[in-house]
């Protein structure tokens, strides 16, 4: 597209701004929107006291499982809680979950997979016997054996999550780094006597850092998914926080009262599509392949 | 989705009679399937908790009601009647002449499933197998020194502890009488190493030798059991051909089959889908006052709380607890709430009474009594509870009630979600900090098993010392021989335990049992087995 | 090849033992005791019943020696009693191994029967209004929440419309065909029992989608993209130069390529399928190796976690065994 655009600026100029902006849609619209859902469900999050007149803890159980009225916009749920104040709130613990996940086990698998493919040999084999070694439990058996280890809440399903989130990114940032160590700059500097710690974080991480952001977006909605999912078998949260997953279990037997479960589980879905809608675009964007259009 | 004929369609059918009926029942004609169903009672129950249908190794909630169904005790309890035993296999009882045991008359010419008839060795030989088998039963008869043969229709039971009940133990489904012969041939022994030697544990889980009305003809584990009549049983000719005890797990699955007349009853509904019945014409719903009930015990351990080894402290916990809220809204009104650990329906326990001295909620007095403990602007304690639900209401919602409940007087309640595992293992040693929310259902239905409990093991659970005259009283009412004496013992304990404020009753659930209306009787229990099989009757002959 | 596949199969059973190892040690971290949330009030209270029942497992001796008594148990092809359910750990996983088989199975097939068209529609007609909604399904398929997607469709199939069955493998009232394999479709059929083979498919339609859909996103967005890579090759360059048609093209030359991705891909979805359907199966009331999983995890029942993770383990490295052995005879550039 941009060489032809540069060749033909008039083409441009005339184009009507119908067109203009279908094109601009069809290439950042779904990343824009993605952006925007986060954007507004992190506003939510941290204005929530000032959109709901009531408190995500407040019991009533006279006023149980109402539906959807102007007094409760998502009705009530068993304990006569308002479920769209536990749904703002809720906003909270997922994202923030979702991101300390991702950022925290990228960071630590990055480590582990650059030291690796540095290291080379045996530790090199180690490290990655080790990764084969994690992946080769289902994540959600081994969160949920560590949870119940740990003890339920928070913290300790993070640090669950954790624990089988770091080899996918070792794996990643090993063959990113093997890649650019076979590069002639990387050999060039070798030979200058740098040492590796500066190769590696000065060169060679700059240079791969972009598949490493992509899974990184794509992988928070991920992280999102699996908290909630570890909250929904009582895993999670330590009541009575606000969680996306738990409201969902706590309504999952009342399929006539569906607006306990149905909302939260759509605020889940929002959330991560928003995430998945960016990280496909940032995958665009960086992918030289696909740049060509 | 397939010929539907009568009651039921063909497959189902077949699939009733099992590969062998199928057969035949292809080719009859449509009356005759209907019949055939009719003659079936199917109940609709989670039966997941079923891991052994073995009498002398019973323990588990729903595998009792098989059990009677298929067994008979020397003596029974009548749905309703609570305190007084009535005759089974025995009709006749006494104290032994020197007083140290029960000495039982045995019923004339009752047969086995098997045609023969039950003497008196076999009776003797079905409680030493329990004795020496050592499995959770023989805790219950613990006291029990020996069993001996008088004559060939007596039979004496002999005590250590001669005071101490026996009756109302003995009713239930670990103490019934089995075919000696047939369980012996199929692994079964009594003898003292009965621990190591006993075989039986596969046979008897899919058969029974047993004098009950009916007969277990198969187990398959998470999918139903299967009882046909027994065609000797005593007490006249049983009104099914077969029963069949379907495992459906699905509180909604049971719904849309009760109304389907898939099953003819459905015993795991949340008050949501029992609110859903109330206008279906061809389903009742059957209350069950059950005796069980789920309570909050909570520590006096200096160590683990200062606050709540104050007992004004623990008492306006109890003062600020919104008992009607549980009752009525979560509960939809299907529960009663007992003063202690009495529930109602036994010795000592009305509604009346709980009304008179049980806690009600009153935040003024709570405060009232904050102040008195020291603790005017309230305190802080842990609450833990696993991942459960009694009559659809969840041990978490509970904890989230008296979360918000004890807030209002200015008490901080953490709540602590845990596993079955650790729950138990807290609780039952003594580790458990604060309060813990669990479930209290006795083996059998005597006081002096909930009483002693109170003040032994449970007591140490809390770190409560019970004083010697509260002690003293559980073994006075219990051995108290004139009824009425007897009742005001038990309500004077009750009035001691709490003050003590260790235990909150939360409530006693009435599980409703959505019954078809081509059922007549079903004869609910809350003795311990649910339901007497041998009671249910078709509607209309 | 053979040596390689020994040497890979003998590497698969190391690690699959180390994984047993790692979750014993997990497992015995926890401080309750398993035996008190089996027993009754009484039992529990009574410390020689307690130390009599913890005998009959083994948990009173010093781990070591329980985790080499697992060993010497699973030589001879034992996996030990399962303290809640009281019988063989193998037999209960006999039991419910079927069913999530079953139910995983058909997902997979249903995720790729849908998705490796899309793609391949998606990549062939880039950027038309099918490639968008292949983005868009995809997408969605990914983001939904299993147990929310599982609940929306129950509350409105089974609860709304009332045009699908409800939880279960099968209704509540039938009972199963005669097992031979414990897979209710294949059992069902081999009996003549169409009218079961009916009503199981029924059941097996509201849960195999939604275990299929995060599955069917990723298959989608695989193939197109690997497709949209082999497209690029000069070999089709040079078949287009050629003036041979496209369609041929297409499936003769870019799909063959293209799907060796696809194959690694779907064999770690497959395996996720077969070990990760917890969720699922919690809300269909589904009698897999998922709940039982998570029963026995929360119950604390120590010989059922090991043999659940030691098969899950086995099942997995076994895929990718497979997927290795499938890709060398994909890409002959491969072969080592």
């Amino acid at each position: 597209m941009s060489v032809a655009d540069a060749t033909v600026p008039s083409a441009r100029e005339i184009a009507p701004v119908a067109s203009k902006t279908r094109r601009w849609l069809r290439r950042y619209g779904l990343p824009a929107l993605g952006a925007a859902v986060i954007v507004a469900w992190i506003i939510v999050a941290i204005a929530a006291p000032l959109l709901s007149p009531y408190s995500p803890a407040t019991v009533d159980v006279t006023a149980r499982l109402r539906p959807p009225s102007s007094l409760h916009w998502l009705g009530t749920d068993v304990l006569g809680r308002d479920v769209f104040t536990r749904l703002i709130y809720g906003a909270r613990i997922s994202l923030t979950t979702g991101i300390v996940v991702v950022l925290v086990g990228a960071i630590i698998g990055t480590l582990i997979g650059g030291i690796a493919a540095f290291a080379r040999g045996r530790v090199e084999e180690l490290i990655m016997r080790l990764t084969d070694l994690v992946l080769c439990f289902p994540p959600i058996i081994l969160a949920m054996a560590i949870a119940a280890a740990l003890g339920i809440g928070t913290t300790n399903t993070i640090i669950a999550m954790l624990v089988v989130w770091w080899p996918k990114f070792a794996r990643l940032a090993r063959s990113l780094v093997l890649v650019q160590r076979s590069q002639e700059y990387v050999e060039a500097a070798v030979v200058m006597g740098l040492s590796p710690a500066r190769i590696l974080l000065r060169h060679v991480m700059p240079n791969s850092i972009g598949p490493l952001i992509v899974l990184v977006t794509l992988d928070v909605g991920n992280a999102i998914i699996t908290f909630a999912g570890l909250s929904f078998l009582g895993l999670g949260v330590i009541p009575p926080t606000p969680e996306w997953g738990s409201m969902v279990s706590e309504g999952r037997e009342l399929i006539e009262q569906w607006w306990v479960a149905a909302f939260p589980g759509f605020a889940i879905l929002t959330v991560v599509l928003g995430f998945n809608f960016l990280g496909d675009g940032i995958r665009d964007w960086l992918d030289p392949r696909s740049r060509r259009r | 989705m397939t010929d539907r004929l009568g009651w039921i369609d063909r497959r189902r059918l077949v699939q009733l009679l099992g590969a062998g009926g199928g057969a035949i029942a292809a080719g009859l004609p449509a009356q005759v399937f209907a019949q055939a169903r009719k003659n079936t009672l199917v109940l609709g129950i989670d039966i997941s908790d079923t891991i052994t249908l073995d009498p002398a190794r019973l323990a588990q909630y729903t595998s009792p009601m098989t059990v009677s169904a298929a067994y008979d005790s020397l003596v029974t309890m009548k749905p309703g009647e609570y305190i007084n035993v009535a005759p089974s296999l025995a009709t006749k009882w006494a104290r032994t002449p020197d007083g140290k045991g029960w000495r039982f008359t045995l019923r004339d010419g009752v047969k086995f499933s098997t045609g023969n008839v039950m003497t008196v060795e076999d009776v003797k030989w079905s409680f030493d197998r329990v004795i020496n088998l050592g499995d959770q039963p023989s805790q219950y008869i613990a006291h029990v020194d020996r069993v001996e043969i008088v004559d060939k229709s007596t039979i004496d039971i002999i005590l250590k502890q001669p005071a101490e009940p026996l009756l109302t133990i003995i009713a239930a489904p670990e103490f019934v009488v089995l075919e000696r012969k047939v369980a012996e041939a199929n692994g079964a022994t009594a003898a003292k190493d009965a621990k190591t030697a006993d075989k039986a544990a596969a046979w008897i889980n899919s058969n029974s030798c047993g004098t009950g009305a009916y007969r277990i003809a198969a187990w398959e584990r998470n999918q139903q059991i299967q009882l046909v009549r027994n065609e000797h049983y005593w007490g006249g000719k049983p009104p099914f051909e077969r029963i069949v005890i379907r495992h459906i797990s699905d509180g909604a699955a049971q719904l849309l089959a009760v109304r389907r007349g898939d099953i003819d009853a459905a015993f795991n509904l949340i008050p949501e889908q029992i609110a859903a019945l109330k206008t279906e014409p061809n389903v009742r719903l059957a209350p069950l006052a059950s005796l069980d009930f789920v309570y909050m015990a909570l520590t006096q351990e200096p160590e683990f709380n200062k606050a709540l080894a104050v007992k004004e402290a623990r008492q306006a916990i109890g003062y600020a607890i919104d008992y009607d809220g549980i009752v009525k809204s979560m509960l939809g009104g299907a529960a009663l709430r007992p003063a202690h650990y009495l529930p109602i329906g036994v010795s000592g326990s009305t509604e009346e009474i709980a009304r008179q001295i049980g806690f009600k909620q009153d935040l003024a007095k709570a405060k009232e009594l904050l102040a008195k403990a020291g603790f005017p602007n309230g305190f802080e304690f842990e609450i833990i509870y696993g991942n459960a639900a009694v009559q659809g209401v969840t041990y978490q919602d509970l904890g989230l009630k008296i979360q918000s409940d004890v807030a209002r007087v200015g008490i901080k309640a953490n709540l602590r979600p845990v596993d079955q595992v650790n729950l138990r293992t807290e609780y039952t040693t003594g580790k458990a900090k604060g309060g813990v929310l669990t479930f209290w259902n006795p083996p059998a239905v005597e006081n002096q098993l909930w009483a002693a409990a109170v003040v032994q093991r449970v007591a140490k659970r809390v770190h409560w010392d019970p004083p010697e005259n509260i002690v003293k009283l559980v073994s006075q009412a219990a051995t108290e021989t004139d009824a009425k004496k007897q009742h005001d013992l038990w309500v004077e304990w009750q009035k001691l335990v709490v003050d003590q404020a260790n235990h909150f009753v939360l409530f006693q659930p009435v599980y409703q049992i959505a019954v078809r209306n081509t059922i007549k009787d079903f004869p609910l229990t809350a003795a311990g087995w649910m339901l007497d099989l041998h009671g249910v009757t078709p509607a209309g002959g | 090849m053979p040596r390689y596949i020994l040497s890979r199969l003998a590497l698969a059973f190391v690690m699959a033992l180390l994984a047993t190892l790692v979750i014993f040690l997990l497992a015995n971290t926890v401080p309750g005791d398993p035996v008190l949330a089996q027993l009754g009030d009484l039992a529990a209270s009574n410390k020689e019943f307690v130390a009599e029942w913890r005998a009959k497992w083994g948990l009173d001796l010093p781990l070591w020696q329980r985790y080499v008594i697992f060993l010497q148990r699973l030589f001879q092809g034992d996996l030990g009693i399962s303290i809640s359910s009281q019988r063989p750990v193998l037999q209960d996983i006999r039991d419910f191994a079927p069913a999530t088989l079953e139910l995983a199975s058909i997902a997979f097939l249903l995720a790729l029967a849908v998705g490796i068209p899309l793609g391949i529609m998606a990549a062939v007609r880039r950027d038309s209004w099918i490639d968008h909604l292949a983005r868009l399904i995809s997408l969605i398929g990914v983001s939904s929440p299993t147990f929310w997607l599982a609940f929306i469709m129950l509350a409105f199939f089974y609860g709304g419309l009332q045009i699908a069955p409800g939880p279960g493998r099968i209704d509540a009232i039938a009972l199963p065909p005669p097992s031979v394999t414990g897979l209710y479709l294949i059992d069902s059929a081999l009996a003549g029992d169409w009218a079961t083979f009916h009503d199981a498919a029924a059941h097996l339609i509201l849960p195999s989608i939604v275990l299929a859909a995060a599955t069917l996103g990723l298959i989608t967005r695989t193939t197109r993209a690997s497709m949209l890579e082999s497209m690029q090759q000069d070999y089709v360059r040079v078949a287009r130069a050629k003036g041979i048609r496209e369609r041929r093209i297409v499936i003769g030359h870019i799909l063959p390529n293209a799907l060796i991705p696809v194959v690694t891909l779907g064999g770690l979805a497959y395996a996720n399928l077969l070990t990760g359907a917890v969720l699922t199966e919690t809300i269909f009331s589904w009698p897999g190796l998922g709940r039982y999983t998570f029963r026995s995890a929360v119950s604390l029942d120590f010989p059922a976690i090991m043999g659940i993770t030691l098969i899950v383990a086995v099942v997995y490295l076994i895929i990718n065994l497979l997927i290795d052995i499938s890709y060398a005879l994909l890409d002959p550039r491969v072969v080592r």
